[in-house]
């Protein structure tokens, strides 16, 4: 009797959601957060409402610091329905041992798209009381991969096998932000695939920091968040950093008599506007999902086969 | 210097079940300089424990309670701690690990130690330094990230300050700020470029 089982690896085939982002098409990812929880149906419900437009699920690792399903395990539910998905990993909550295993777990399992970040400060979320652990930043985390890929850890230690990763990052588009600019420049410097933005409502503004990276040549997705209110913009001017939400657009939310349809239709005018500039657009419904397949139409946007 | 902050007086009662015959030893060096554990605020934690009802044997200074030779030189301090069942220590947490060190007796702190910070122009700077055994402070214009980014991110900052402000605490510069404006100030903008490897802890 052999001890060998049998294991599904999957071994470094190209990324699905990296050709995409190598070829002509519009690209479209969109975020869905675990459950708080163990049951994922709705999570799975969410997803496939608009999956048969979106070529990449971004499944989010503790968003905003608040405690919910690894993301890792989500990620392959997701994978077994059929989902390609983008695995997001913050520094917030792993040292480099996890960070590093999970990386491992996550490609093992057909997860070669990751998307890292530094991750809210767990005073943010729901368990405040948290260690915060940042052993490494993002930036040291893409250097760490590129280890892995080249068949060693962080240490120098070599594997016995490596993976091969899509490496993508966050960004905030403020062009009039040079830190903030400084660190995408490394980002980009580590070697990295795509760039995912924080929600955009400025197009003249995004426009601005596209040229402003212009020389970098890496596929930036415009993120996207639709407006539900007036109340709605003005919380997130107030509360989410690098959201700007101009006054003509607060009007417009405030004059309509059907506010979540206005924000739909914002969204599409800007979807079609950003086709004109960036490689494609990151979805943040925020329990939105049942609207997205009319705001893709209305944007333009048909079913990906 | 090390920052200390008193602790809450039913905190430190709540120690004090049983304490028999209690010294009160305060720390001449930061702590007095932070008004935690000088002459007066000795003298005040001798009056309180004995309007508390304790039974307090005396109170004393250390010169640097984080700096004992050995037993015989902390009695020189107070002569009374060696019939002391118990001592209260107002210093950083060092100066309470060291006196326990040399005693038999048990040791509680009267204050909580919060960072090695600094003391200029009458106000106490928290967390200058996060004594990391390899400082390269000069990188950042003299602004450890380490210390003062509450990520201790090395590379540049996160996403989540607001007007300059820090994510953790509205109230607090955000470190990459001070960074920035400390390595403008100084013609060093340059070093911005520098990608720093992960710490060795």
């Amino acid at each position: 009797m052999s001890l060998k089982t049998n294991v599904t690896y999957y071994p470094a085939m190209p990324s699905a959601f990296k050709e995409k982002l190598l070829s002509d098409d519009f690209v479209i990812t969109s975020e869905i957060s675990p459950p708080k929880g163990v049951d994922v149906s709705s999570a799975f419900e969410e997803a496939g409402l608009i999956k048969d437009y979106v070529d990449a699920f971004n499944v989010t690792d503790n968003q905003r610091a608040v405690m919910r399903m690894s993301p890792l395990a989500m990620g392959h539910l997701l994978k077994e329905q059929g989902l390609d998905v983008i695995m997001q990993f913050t520094c917030r909550d792993r040292n480099r041992l996890a960070l590093q295993s999970d990386l491992l777990g996550a490609y093992a399992m057909g997860m070669e798209n990751v998307c890292i970040m530094s991750g809210d400060y767990p005073t943010k979320g729901d368990n405040p009381g948290a260690k915060p652990v940042y052993d490494l930043d993002s930036v040291q985390l893409l250097g760490a991969m590129n280890r892995l890929e080249e068949g060693y850890d962080i240490a120098g230690n070599p594997l016995e096998s490596s993976p091969s990763f899509t490496k993508g990052a966050v960004c905030n588009t403020e062009p009039d932000q040079p830190l903030q600019l400084m660190k995408l420049e490394k980002k980009a410097h580590m070697g990295i695939d795509f760039f995912q933005t924080q929600a955009v409502y400025d197009i003249g503004h995004f426009e601005t920091f596209m040229d402003s990276i212009s020389h970098m040549d890496v596929p930036v997705l415009a993120g996207l968040i639709p407006l539900k209110s007036a109340h709605m913009a003005r919380f997130m001017n107030e509360k989410i950093p690098g959201i700007r939400v101009g006054d003509e657009l607060i009007a417009r939310m405030e004059s309509s008599t059907d506010p979540a349809e206005e924000g739909l239709l914002i969204c599409a005018e800007q979807i079609r506007e950003l086709r004109k500039v960036c490689r494609g657009i990151h979805l943040m419904p925020i329990g939105h999902y049942s609207h997205i397949t009319a705001l893709f139409e209305m944007a333009g946007l048909h079913e990906k086969n | 210097m090390i920052i200390s902050s008193s602790k809450p007086f039913e905190e430190i009662l709540e120690n004090l079940d049983d304490s028999g015959k209690i010294f009160v030893l305060g720390c001449g060096v930061c702590a007095t300089k932070l008004h935690v554990g000088g002459e007066p605020e000795v003298e005040a934690m001798c009056r309180k424990l004995r309007d508390a009802g304790k039974e307090v044997i005396g109170g004393g200074i250390a010169k640097a309670a984080c700096s004992f030779k050995s037993r015989e030189s902390l009695l020189e301090n107070g002569p009374a701690i060696e019939k002391a069942d118990t001592i209260i220590v107002m210093s950083c947490g060092s100066g309470l690990s060291v006196v326990s060190s040399l005693v038999d007796v048990p040791v509680h702190p009267a204050t909580n130690t919060d960072s090695l910070g600094g003391y200029s122009e009458g106000h106490v700077r928290q967390d200058l330094c996060a004594m990391c055994g390899s400082c390269i402070a000069d990188s950042f214009g003299g602004v450890c990230p380490t210390a003062r980014c509450p990520k201790g991110l090395m590379n540049g900052p996160c996403g989540g300050a607001m007007e300059g402000k820090c994510e953790v605490d509205p109230d607090r510069e955000c470190a990459w700020e001070l960074i920035y404006l400390r390595l403008k100030e100084i013609g060093r903008l340059d070093l911005l470029e520098r990608i720093f490897e992960p710490k060795e802890y």
